[in-house]
């Protein structure tokens, strides 16, 4: 019997929880910091003494240390520079978003330039360190969660940010899934449910078949590009342009102007939630070039806010057709629904689901920690030996989002695995050379709906060498592309005629190299975390 | 692990490649959808590879996952209607051996078809198909005349196109029935 541990680690957009759970036969549990706080603002401050601050702490610091101190880098992991997301990212941000080799993003925070992976892993040091002081011992395993539609390049992305946190990922897990587990993981369940998950930056819809220890994903459907943080814009956008219109002064122009103003629209959104309207007060937002100090006084009702956002709302139901289209059930197949995510607790979401799917959201589910509970369950399991004795196994038969294809003339692609089929998967395509005496072959390997390879995202260029040289079309290759259980995919290719091995290299990759990646460790490790200053 | 459980699996992964995807679920070829689907729960609960992932040994561990891979290829085919009757007709017929990892009708197959299928319709070559279509053009409009020489044309780059040669023994029908007669025509 070991004591070995797991973590469950939920890294939000917005905000992060870390859970585990201590022994076979133990209820999860989230783990709190020294202050007691549950969840942790995503954010990462560098501070000027050469320490950096996570945490709620550091939120304050988007405004007064703006340049130094990064958000929302979940919006960022795993994408390529010259991507929709990141543009605009680089419009709002006040950090500085640059570009660095194949196309990747880099941050740059005073004199250094980080990888995004290398920011979420401060983030992941915090929790690290949270669970540590916590438990009163060293952790060093995790399972850290995705959101379902996020892609082979986000999902690597995020492994390597565990790597670089010193951890052992066990496993990359969904989110929604992760949900799905928190809530009938134990209970003997024979239910069809759908976990709606709606976070700071990405939006999943998950159907699930649960059948008592069996979770199937019968699909999954997804916007990465849709959140609660869109939710603020809109706020922000109708009070940018009432400002304007009242002083003549546009507040976006200025990158501290902006931050109040975003800081001032997310307060509107959650009081308008809470009590169907909102005050927004902002003293001394900006001064006119006169000098005359202008504050920024707006009322916000319920109904106004629910008309600015309804297109969103909507959006998010569009996704739902798609799920339940997949997975060929209609809405009153579906016997319970689960909200995740902060902004699921919006008065115009739950109505929405209420509607859409003709009953009620499950209550006494927490969509701040039931990721983070799901993720400590899975951690334990992949620990455990003898989880079944204690009738906690628990099966998770999750899909890949998103179809693989492979690069043919033309600027088309030809589709290999489907998107929603159950992971682990394998599939093999036979490719041969096209020219005489070609000692190389390569394929390109992208994710998407598309036929068009442009309108899809490209995973990397596999190059395999060291097979037998002979005429064009002599030489077969077996290629043979594997999805694992973190939905990460793998290529190899076999000399069909000898059955051996070819060598493989993977270029255009916007990864870290293995070398980049050790650099991170070291690096990460060597970082000192503030310490937050409370006054009690 | 116990020693039983270690021999089954060994001789699991040693004839999985013989085994069609009924085997796989160990499901008749007559099984219900709600069939496929309980025998897909059972062996995942025996094979999914995250049981066994306190497991040592890291060649058994991927003897697992090359089972439970298959587990979920043979359930992706036979939960879908369209391609389980496929796979059926697959490894009941002559083929059988060649045909037990499912793929959708060979994609040369299929472009092959598709492409025999065009020329037999609109022609083999680039001019044959533009007349051929013109023809069409001048057929809906009732102007036999111009459609007679428009197939006349593709047959000049076709001379053994039967569809054209149809078509425009039909045409010349048409025409013979409104044709002024009695004028002075240039054959």
């Amino acid at each position: 019997m070991n004591d070995d541990i797991a973590v469950g680690i939920d890294l939000g957009t917005s905000y992060s929880c870390v859970a585990v759970v201590q022994e076979d036969g133990a209820a999860p549990a989230v783990l709190p910091n020294e202050w007691g706080e549950r969840t942790h603002a995503s954010v990462v401050s560098f501070l000027d003494d050469g320490t950096v601050l996570v945490g709620n702490d550091a939120k304050k610091n988007i405004i007064t240390n703006a340049e130094n101190t990064i958000y929302s880098a979940k919006r960022l992991i795993g994408r390529f520079f010259f991507s929709d997301e990141v543009k605009k990212a680089q419009s709002v941000m006040p950090y500085r978003i640059l570009e660095g080799p194949n196309n990747s993003v880099r941050l740059g925070v005073k004199e250094k330039v980080f990888a995004v992976p290398e920011i979420s892993a401060l983030v992941l040091k915090e929790m690290k360190a949270i669970a540590e002081t916590s438990l009163g011992r060293e952790v060093k395993k995790a399972v850290i969660t995705c959101p379902a539609y996020f892609n082979d390049n986000q999902r690597q992305a995020t492994k390597d940010a565990g790597r670089i946190a010193g951890l052992e990922v066990l496993r990359i897990i969904n989110e929604p899934t992760a949900a799905a587990l928190a809530y009938g993981f134990g209970k003997d369940i024979n239910q069809k449910i759908c976990v709606y998950d709606l976070g700071g930056g990405t939006f999943d819809v998950s159907i699930l078949e649960i059948g008592k220890d069996v979770f199937e994903v019968l699909s999954t459907a997804g916007d990465t590009y849709l959140g609660g943080d869109d939710f603020d814009d809109r706020i922000m956008a109708w009070l940018a342009d009432d400002f304007l219109a009242r002083h003549g002064l546009d507040l976006r122009q200025n990158k501290y102007c902006l931050q109040m103003l975003k800081e001032a629209s997310e307060q509107a959104k959650i009081q308008v939630g809470r009590e169907g309207a909102a005050a927004i007060d902002v003293q001394g937002i900006c001064q006119s070039p006169e000098g005359q100090v202008l504050n920024l006084e707006q009322k916000l009702s319920g109904d106004h806010f629910n008309r600015m956002v309804m297109d969103l709302v909507q959006r998010t139901f569009k996704v739902c057709d798609e799920a339940l289209q997949s997975a060929r059930l209609t809405a009153g197949d579906v016997d319970a629904v689960i909200l995740v995510g902060g902004p699921t607790r919006l008065p115009i979401i739950r109505n929405s689901v209420r509607h859409y799917f003709q009953r009620d959201p499950m209550t006494g589910i927490d969509p701040d920690e039931v990721v983070a509970l799901g993720a400590a369950i899975q951690g334990r399991a992949l620990l455990s030996t003898r989880a079944a004795e204690y009738g906690q196994a628990s099966y998770l038969l999750d899909v890949t989002p998103l179809t693989l294809r492979v690069a043919t003339v033309g600027g088309f692609t030809e589709p290999i695995i489907d998107k929603n089929t159950p992971i682990p998967i394998e599939k093999s395509k036979t490719f041969t050379t096209s020219r005489d005496g070609q000692d190389r072959v390569r394929i390109r390997v992208y994710q998407g709906e598309s036929k068009q390879a442009d309108a899809c995202e490209l995973l990397g260029e596999f190059e395999f060498t060291g097979f037998r040289i002979g005429y064009r079309g002599e030489v077969q290759i077996q290629v043979t592309f594997e999805i694992d259980s973190n939905g990460i995919v793998n290529v190899s290719a076999t000399d069909l005629e000898t059955g051996q091995k070819t060598s493989t290299t993977i270029n255009l990759s916007s990864g870290l190299s293995e070398t980049d990646l050790q650099k991170a460790i070291d690096d990460n490790a060597a970082v000192e975390l503030a310490r937050a200053q409370h006054t009690a | 692990m116990d020693a039983q459980f270690l021999i089954e699996l060994e001789t699991l992964a040693e004839v999985l490649d013989q085994l069609d995807y009924f085997g796989v679920l160990k499901v008749p070829q007559t099984a219900s959808p709600g069939e496929i689907k309980a025998a897909y729960y059972r062996e995942s609960r025996a094979y999914h590879p995250d049981r066994y992932a306190t497991v040592e040994s890291a060649d058994l561990r991927e003897m697992i996952g090359r089972i439970y891979r298959r587990v979920n290829e043979a359930y992706t085919v036979l939960r879908d209607d369209r391609k389980r009757t496929k796979y059926l007709a697959d490894v009941t017929g002559p083929e059988r051996e060649k045909k037990l990892r499912f793929t959708e009708a060979d994609e040369a197959q299929v472009k092959e078809a598709q492409k025999r299928k065009i020329e037999e319709q609109f022609g083999q070559t680039p001019n044959g198909r533009k007349f051929y279509a013109a023809a069409l053009k001048e057929i809906e409009g009732q102007r036999w005349d111009a459609a007679e020489r428009a197939l006349k044309s593709a047959l000049m780059y076709e001379a053994g196109n039967p569809k054209f040669k149809e078509l425009l023994a039909q045409v010349q029908a048409e025409y013979e029935k409104v044709r002024p007669k009695g004028d002075y025509r240039i054959k």
